[in-house]
């Protein structure tokens, strides 16, 4: 009996974890101090994003001209960056819903860190369709609000009006949901500390958790509701988002497959983020049982599955124009793989297309070095597939005349660096300050295992 | 038992905010919103003077208003042609020639102190109206009361030949001492009336006002 | 129009500037009327509506989360005056634009002129329809010139030795000298450029008849003076005949600009284009064939175009005469020619052309070699071209300059024996080769006084600069055209302290008159005697003021029969081995360097060559590449070399199709003094690059390349060497693909030329007028209902390309007319030009290996489904119930996304707030449109505030619109009348009568946006199939 089950199933937490342990393992990085590392990342992290802020705040005074922009190419960096963003977003609601629901347990060691992410990624990709409207301090006339300007309204014919509605309630719910996730743990870090202003904002924060049956009873319940609400996000706002494009008439951006395409790209590239964080975080964090080689390997698996779904779609873009006969789509898809910017499109292709297919191997898959480097070629990767999308559509389209190259400033290489600043930045107060790691969850998957082997003995 | 005064206190609070709000809530503008603006003018011109009790015509002082899409403030010369023999009230002068009938001597000249600031801007002496060597005439600077951002053209001309009358956007000018702006010339307002006269028309007759964005902007 | 004569003169004394600039509106102007220090900010808030000061009331209102609203209603805009005129002058009322008639004085064609002002001062040139000579249209130089008006930089007091002094101080000094001159009867040199105004012309005789030994010198810079010597010697008198490009059924034009640059390029574009009617009732297209070495505007035009070193002009011409005289029946005036120097058939089929159109046939050349010019009348006469397509009886004075005059004056002054030099309307240190040189002879003159309104290489040496007017503020006459009188009035109080050249000449000649009267004068006594119809002088000077021009009889210098002058080949220099032969050519825009201070004309993308602010070396693209040069690449032409004076100049290299291999071909007028003060154009930010180059000047003089010897100034066929630099220079180029085709490379199957432009041949029109239709997509039924019915009027606008020259008039119109604003260099490299007109130029290989050159005006289609208008956010452009794609600047967040979805990337974004680098150069805005801040989006809108203004017009008149009551910019200023705007739905109008045309198609039909702007096919006169180039064989 036992041994079947041995052979049933690897145990998703190793080292044989006690659940006192678990919550000693995951508060230990929160409780004392922080480690140097821990410091050295968060000083450059910060210092990047000040950097960041300082180029926003001169592009915002001065103009768009800072940008490398003109009146062919509109939209580069900032668009760009934008869709990337979004598109790591994704990974977090795809774990904590889509993954739930489909009772995937893994998840359990990873779904927290994921979250968080997606509401980092979701603030930096809501920055730019702000700061990259000519004057931002209008920016609030994108809302439906009462006006003194008689019956004039908003254009809900504009995708751009979908994306600020499709964001604003995939952020709305990405906090939400992350946040009742967090309930329990917060509960526990709260009864973990005895006195003091922490234990009082950890208090406040747990809305007076006790861990009651009904507690218990209600939080399972909102949480299956809004894995609910969340799975519909998932799919919607990446779609909602390829619109952008795939409504307008830019040849080599007016394709109906945007949307699939664009949510497989968007939890290719949030996988692969969550990836190379997971790493990080099991190496500085100590969290080698709670995050191991097996989650690692499922989730390489995952970006294999959808790097190929991506690399797919990058094949029927060009079937698509081919078989079109549109001139101007034909040479929309030629020019980009071999016109100015073939460099781009190349690099765009090895990373998400290529460099992926080497998690066929279990080798691969399990080599954490490889993973991690793997992981981030894919965001380089998925960074350049917006680029060449956005610049290389644009910069060649109908009449010749019009053609124009780009090439970015050093206020945009600052704008693009600063959104990773603030990433991460937030990303390592999270990690210092809130439970990386379910504890909960992680908790229900230790007992589990319990049950699974030697539980007898 | 203190929770309780904590409360009355709060919904006594609330009350009497709830109230003093609907009192001012006519007064809360939008930016830009200039209704009420009556600023004092370098002459304290009465309309209610001129336009009401003379019923002098509007377009006889502004008179851009039907030829060019500016209304315009009269020149000081426009004032001359009647300034120039009024320098004061009537009833003013009546009692000085009943005086100086009385004193048997010949009326002195009264000038009134708002029209002596109109002869200074002139340069000219109220008695015989010439010119007084030496002196510069210098324009005389009005306030601008309806006063649409620079991004709006509107044209007088079309509004005057199609009827709308001068107080459908000014409000009473003739009664008012001080000109006051009535409206809020809010793009609101214009549309909302462009609109109504598509319906049912103006002074009597169906006209057609277009709610183009071009109609202001451009 | 319709105002009473001399109203300009009357309007003069009314207005002080400061008293209208109230009435202005648009966001930059306010800044410039008020002066902040003197108002307060924010005024204070009346009793009657103030709450806030009740603080209970504001926390009410804050904890009720208006705090933001209520705050926000504290402030006021800042408070406006309104200052009205202290006397009503008549002619003005506040906010109307008046229209004065005037002359144009951008170049010497003498151009009839409308001048729009608006509350006193002239904001915009338009060109007078019933003008004899330019017949409504007006070039770029001429609508550019208003600019030249507010140029702060103007000088507004005469200057002694370089410093300012006062008018009477400089009269009494001149004076003296002058007096001191003529009792020492010393030589006194008036140099000038063409003077088409008989007052000014009598009046400087007048003054010089004073003096002993005193002569008027006149030269060009662009020198026709071969043209005036050859009819001096076959017909007996100096002049320059008129050229009726309208009467030529066949034009060959040698190395002549007509439609660019040559003479009177407006006056020839409107003769060549009513030459070339397709689709009225009188169908006329002439042929036109064009031999030059380099690639000019009029040979982009020409049906046949044939490419020639410049060396071998005379021995085609020779070739040329030689078989029209055998066709004649005439002896050749030749014994034995070499071969000629393109396929001989060519030569015949030539031939045969102007033989058959004999006295319809017109034979141009642009050379300024007098044996060529000789040549070129002879075949004329042969062709019994005078008297038909030359008018010798009312021949031109647009050009009467003598290089040989000039070549003289040079040398007294070499030799330092002129004792008084007065220069007008002329820079010859800059403008003539060895100018350094003539600096330095200048020294040695006692006297120099220079006429200038600027300080530029020769004022700067002069001991007296006092400044003429410009011409806006100037009474002044011009007979451009025998028998045609036009007349200049002022439109505005001069501004600074100027003094018209006229008034100052007759100050030293001791009768100090006013211009107006000296004008009359002039007129009593020269120009009303030869009235055609018997009226009193002042209705016929009123009329004459009224209209801006009066047809009297000519009087042209007598004895015009040709007399066969010996007419010989010019040698052609045999081009020594590993040298280029140099091409000095004017640019549409720059010309001679009369525009170098105008940033309008140097932002103007050249019509060929789409380069801006620069000039630069035009190698064809073989040439470049055997010299492995690519464009950008500092190349440094060096001339003479060896032995002799050698000099040389450093320009980047532009890639030229239909370039002459052996040629190197560089614009004039650039690297003028002056041009310094454009370092401060465009924007100024982190990666900001300079408009000016390293000398701190907008390009390079390439005057000192050219050549003045034995009485004829050479622009063409030097011999140089050019040598790779290795150092670079990205010109700011507006279009950067220059083909109508795509790369090669990358051009998928069949579609490597793109259907933008229908052309065709005129036979295959003959045959199907809709012939070189790519197939016309009739409108589908759309999937849904159609978002737009047009109860009222519908706009569009139809361009035909056949009768486009790309001219670029139309580009600096809409400029001015739209407050478009200068970028600056930095910013068009970056593909930032602001033009919402442009003109696309295409290149189409031929399989003769020529190219084809390609015009099209591109402006926004205003579409009817409009990809723009489903994409902006927030409504700020909308479409119109009169068609019109509406631009809200003031609704406009930027994001761009309508630009983006444009498919004609007619739409332009304000990057930055753009500098106006002249604040006094804000007078010269367009009160009626709005100024654009940063941020915000724009683009063509068709001149909508002409249209509303056209529209509440006729309404206070209680009119109907009649058709052509609205007229766009770029439709006004047109020489070629190519642009046709206009309500559709108007059966009878004139557009709706073109949308009928078979030619019409509209660009990227195929997308189904449906827009209101539509073309013409491009009809080039030429068998189906025929190639319509040739190359000269070395």
């Amino acid at each position: 009996m036992s041994e079947h089950a041995v052979s049933l199933r690897a145990p998703l937490i190793t080292g044989d974890k006690s659940i006192a342990q678990v919550t000693d393992d995951v508060c230990a990085p929160m409780e004392g101090r922080p480690t140097a590392l821990w410091w050295g990342a968060f000083i450059v992290a910060f210092a990047v994003m000040l950097l960041g802020v300082a180029a926003v705040s001169y592009q915002i005074a001065t103009g768009i001209g800072t940008w490398g922009v003109n009146r062919t190419v509109g939209w580069a960096f900032d668009i760009t960056n934008f869709v990337f963003w979004i598109g790591i977003g994704h990974a977090g609601t795809l774990i904590s819903a889509i993954l739930f629901l489909l009772r995937q347990r893994w998840r359990t060691s990873v779904n927290r860190a994921a979250e968080a992410m997606t509401i980092f990624a979701v603030i930096c990709a809501a920055i730019f369709p702000l700061i990259h409207m000519g004057r931002p301090w209008f920016a609030y006339w994108v809302l439906p609000l009462p006006n003194t300007r008689g019956s004039l309204w908003v254009n809900f014919r504009s995708p751009l009006l979908w994306d600020v509605f499709a964001i604003g309630t995939y952020f709305t719910i990405s906090v939400v949901f992350w946040y009742v996730g967090l309930l329990p743990d917060l509960a526990t870090v709260r009864d973990r500390i005895k006195e003091g202003a922490r234990r009082r904002i950890f208090a406040f924060f747990s809305l007076g958790w006790n861990g009651s049956y009904r507690t218990w009873h209600h939080y399972e319940a909102v949480y299956l509701l809004l894995a609910a609400l969340g799975t519909a996000l998932v799919v919607s706002v990446h779609s909602i988002v390829s619109m952008d494009f795939a409504t307008s008439l830019v040849p080599g951006w007016h394709t109906t497959i945007f949307p699939p395409y664009f949510v497989a790209g968007a939890i290719f590239s949030g996988m692969a983020m969550v990836l190379t964080l997971m790493i990080i975080a099991r190496k500085t964090m100590r969290l080698e049982n709670y995050i191991t080689i097996r989650h690692v390997e499922i989730m390489a698996k995952l970006v294999l599955t959808t790097g190929s779904i991506v690399g797919l779609a990058y094949a029927t873009e060009f079937f698509i124009a081919a078989y079109s006969n549109n001139p101007y789509e034909q040479f929309v898809f030629i020019n980009r793989a071999f016109g100015p910017f073939a460099w781009a499109y190349w690099i765009m292709v090895s990373c998400n297309v290529i460099a992926p297919q080497l998690f066929w191997f279990k080798r691969v898959r399990t080599n954490l070095a490889a993973v991690f480097v793997l992981s981030l070629f894919v965001n380089v990767g998925m960074w350049f597939e917006r680029f060449v999308l956005i610049v290389t559509s644009l910069h060649r389209d109908y009449l010749p005349s019009s053609w124009a190259d780009y090439a970015p400033t050093s206020v945009e290489l600052a704008t693009l660096a600063g959104s990773f600043g603030l990433f991460f930045t937030c990303f390592l107060l999270f990690c210092r300050f809130l439970p990386v790691i379910a504890i909960s969850e992680v908790k229900a998957v230790v007992a589990h295992d319990r049950r699974t082997f030697g539980g007898g003995r | 038992m203190n929770g309780r005064i904590v409360t009355i206190v709060l919904l006594v609070g609330t009350a009497l905010a709830g109230t003093l709000l609907a009192t001012r809530i006519g007064a809360v503008r939008i930016p830009g919103n200039h209704q009420g603006y009556e600023p004092a003018q370098p002459i304290a011109f009465s309309h209610r003077l001129h336009a009401g009790e003379l019923q002098v015509q509007c377009l006889y002082c502004h008179s851009g208003a039907e030829k060019s899409r500016h209304a315009g403030i009269p020149a000081a010369g426009t004032c001359m042609n009647c300034h120039r023999v009024v320098t004061t009230a009537f009833g003013a002068v009546r009692a000085e020639d009943d005086l100086a009938k009385k004193e048997n001597r010949k009326p002195n000249l009264l000038v009134s102190t708002e029209l002596r600031k109109l002869y200074d801007a002139l340069a000219v002496s109220p008695a015989g109206m010439l010119p007084i060597a030496g002196r510069e005439p210098v324009p005389i600077a009005w306030t601008k009361i309806h006063n649409v951002p620079d991004f709006v053209y509107f044209d007088h001309r079309g509004h005057v030949a199609s009827g709308v009358t001068c107080q459908q956007c000014h409000g009473p000018v003739e009664t008012m001492e001080r000109v006051r702006q009535m409206e809020t010339l809010s793009m609101g307002w214009c549309v909302n009336c462009h609109r109504q006269v598509n319906q049912i028309g103006v002074a009597g007759k169906t006209v057609y006002a277009s709610i183009d964005c071009v109609t202001c902007h451009y | 129009m319709g105002t009473p004569a001399g109203a300009g003169d009357r309007m003069d004394p009314v207005m002080p500037k400061h008293d209208e600039k109230h009435y202005w509106k648009s966001l930059e102007e306010r800044d410039g009327a008020i002066d902040p220090a003197a108002l307060p900010e924010f005024l204070a808030v009346p009793s009657g509506a103030d709450w806030r000061t009740t603080r209970r009331g504001f926390l009410v209102a804050a904890g009720f989360g208006l705090a933001g609203t209520a705050l926000s209603s504290c402030s006021r805009a800042p408070v406006e005056r309104a200052i009205p005129f202290l006397l009503q002058p008549e002619a003005v009322t506040p906010g109307r634009a008046s229209f004065y008639a005037s002359t144009c004085a951008g170049c010497s064609a003498g151009c009839g002129l409308i001048v729009k002002s608006r509350d006193g001062r002239p904001i915009k040139l338009e060109g007078n329809p019933d003008h004899p000579v330019s017949r409504g249209g007006l070039c770029a130089v001429g609508q550019a010139s208003i600019l030249g008006l507010y140029d702060s930089q103007r000088l507004d007091a005469p200057t002694r030795e370089g410093r300012r002094t006062s008018w009477d101080e400089a009269d009494r000094a001149i004076l003296s000298s002058l007096a001191e001159i003529r009792q020492q009867r010393r030589p006194v040199r008036f140099l000038t450029s063409t003077i088409t105004s008989p007052t000014t012309r009598a009046t400087i005789d007048a003054f010089l008849a004073s003096f002993a030994d005193a002569r008027h010198v006149t030269y060009d810079s662009l020198s026709a003076s071969a043209v005036l010597d050859a009819h001096e010697r076959t017909h007996g008198a100096r002049l320059l005949p008129r050229y009726r490009f309208d009467r030529a059924e066949v034009i060959v034009g040698v190395d002549a600009d007509f439609l660019g640059t040559w003479i009177s390029p407006v006056e020839y574009t409107a003769g060549y284009r009513s030459g070339r009617t397709l689709g009225d009732a009188l169908a006329r297209m002439s042929f036109h064939a064009q031999i030059e070495s380099r690639m000019s505007l009029t040979g982009a035009k020409a049906d046949l175009r044939v490419v020639l070193a410049p060396a071998q002009y005379g021995l085609l011409m020779a070739h040329l005469a030689d078989r029209v005289a055998r066709l004649a029946g005439a002896n050749s005036p030749f014994e034995l020619l070499a071969a000629p120097p393109v396929a001989p058939a060519l030569v015949d089929t030539l031939a045969e052309r102007l033989w058959h159109a004999r006295e319809k046939s017109l034979v141009v050349c642009g050379s300024n070699e007098v044996g060529l010019q000789v040549l070129c009348n002879a075949i004329n006469h042969t062709l019994g071209a005078y008297g038909g397509t030359i008018d010798l009886d009312r021949p031109s004075f647009q050009q009467q300059g003598s290089d040989r005059q000039i070549e003289e004056l040079l040398g007294d002054l070499s030799k330092g024996s002129v004792a008084a030099l007065l220069v007008a309307g002329v820079n010859p240190v800059y403008e003539l080769p060895g100018g350094e040189a003539l600096a330095q002879h200048l020294k040695k003159v006692p006297l120099v006084i220079s006429f200038s309104s600027h300080l530029d290489e020769t004022s700067s040496l002069a001991r007296f600069v006092c400044p003429d007017r410009h011409y806006l503020e100037s009474w002044a006459d011009a007979e451009p055209v025998a028998g045609a009188l036009c007349v200049t009035q002022p439109v505005i109080g001069p501004i600074g302290g100027t003094r018209q050249l006229i008034e100052s000449l007759a100050a030293w000649s001791g009768a100090p008159k006013p211009a107006y009267e000296l004008l009359r004068e002039s007129w009593m006594t020269r120009v009303y005697p030869r009235r055609l119809a018997d009226q009193p002088f002042e209705a016929f000077w009123d009329r004459a003021v009224h209209d801006g021009f009066v047809e009297v009889a000519a009087n042209a210098p007598a004895g015009r029969t040709f007399a066969a002058a010996a007419a010989s080949v010019p040698a052609a220099a045999p081009a020594a081995a590993g040298t280029l032969a140099l091409v000095l050519y004017p640019k549409v825009a720059m010309l001679d360097g009369r525009g170098a201070l105008n940033p309008w004309l140097h932002e103007l993308p050249d019509p060929i060559t789409k380069t801006t602010w620069d000039n630069y070396a035009c190698l064809s693209p073989a040439a470049a590449s055997a010299l492995h040069v690519a464009e950008g690449d500092i190349v440094r032409i060096e001339v003479g070399g060896g032995s002799g004076p050698s000099s040389a100049i450093e320009l980047p290299a532009c890639l030229q199709p239909g370039q002459h291999d052996g040629v190197v071909a560089v614009a004039l007028g650039y690297g003028r003094m002056g041009t310094e003060r454009f370092a401060k154009v465009g924007p100024r930010w982190l990666e900001a690059r300079p408009t000016v180059g390293d000398d701190g000047r907008v390009g390079k003089n390439a005057a000192p390349l050219a050549s003045l010897s034995d009485g004829a100034l050479r622009y063409s066929g030097a011999p140089v060497r050019v040598v790779k630099t290795g150092r670079r220079r990205d010109l700011a180029v507006t279009q950067s693909h220059h083909y109508i085709a795509v790369p090669a490379h990358l051009a998928p199957a069949g579609g490597a030329r793109r259907p933008i432009v229908q052309e065709t041949t005129l036979p295959a029109y003959v045959k199907d007028p809709a012939a070189g239709s790519h197939g016309h997509h009739e409108a589908k039924e759309d999937l849904w209902p159609s978002d737009h019915s047009y109860p009222g009027r519908r706009w569009k606008m139809v361009i035909d390309l056949t009768a486009c020259t790309g001219c670029s008039a139309c580009v600096i119109a809409c400029q001015v007319e739209n407050n478009v604003p200068v970028v600056g260099r930095d910013e068009v490299r970056r593909h930032r030009e602001m033009h919402w007109m442009r003109i696309d130029r295409y290149y189409a290989d031929r399989a003769d290996g020529g190219v084809d050159v390609i015009q099209q005006p591109m402006l926004c289609q205003h579409c009817e489904n409009a990809s723009c208008e489903t994409v902006c956010p927030v409504l700020a452009t909308v479409h119109s119930e009169e068609g019109l794609n509406q631009q809200v600047y003031n609704r406009c967040v930027g994001t761009r996304y309508c630009a983006n979805n444009c498919p004609y990337k007619v739409r332009r974004f304000n990057w930055f707030d753009y500098p106006r680098e002249d604040r006094l150069q804000h007078l010269v805005l367009n009160p009626d449109v709005v100024v654009r801040s940063r941020g915000v989006m724009e683009k063509c809108s068709m001149c909508v505030q002409r249209i509303q203004d056209a529209k509440v017009e006729a309404k206070r008149q209680g009119l109907p619109l009649s058709d052509g009551a609205v007229q766009t910019a770029c439709q006004q200023s047109c020489p070629a009348k190519a642009i046709t705007f206009g309500d559709a739905n108007d059966p009878e109008s004139r557009v709706a009568r073109l949308l009928k045309d078979p030619r019409h198609f509209r660009v990227l039909e195929e997308l189904n946006v449906k827009p209101s702007v539509g073309y013409l096919t491009l009809i080039r006169n030429r068998a189906e199939g025929e190639g319509g180039g040739a190359t000269g064989h070395e």
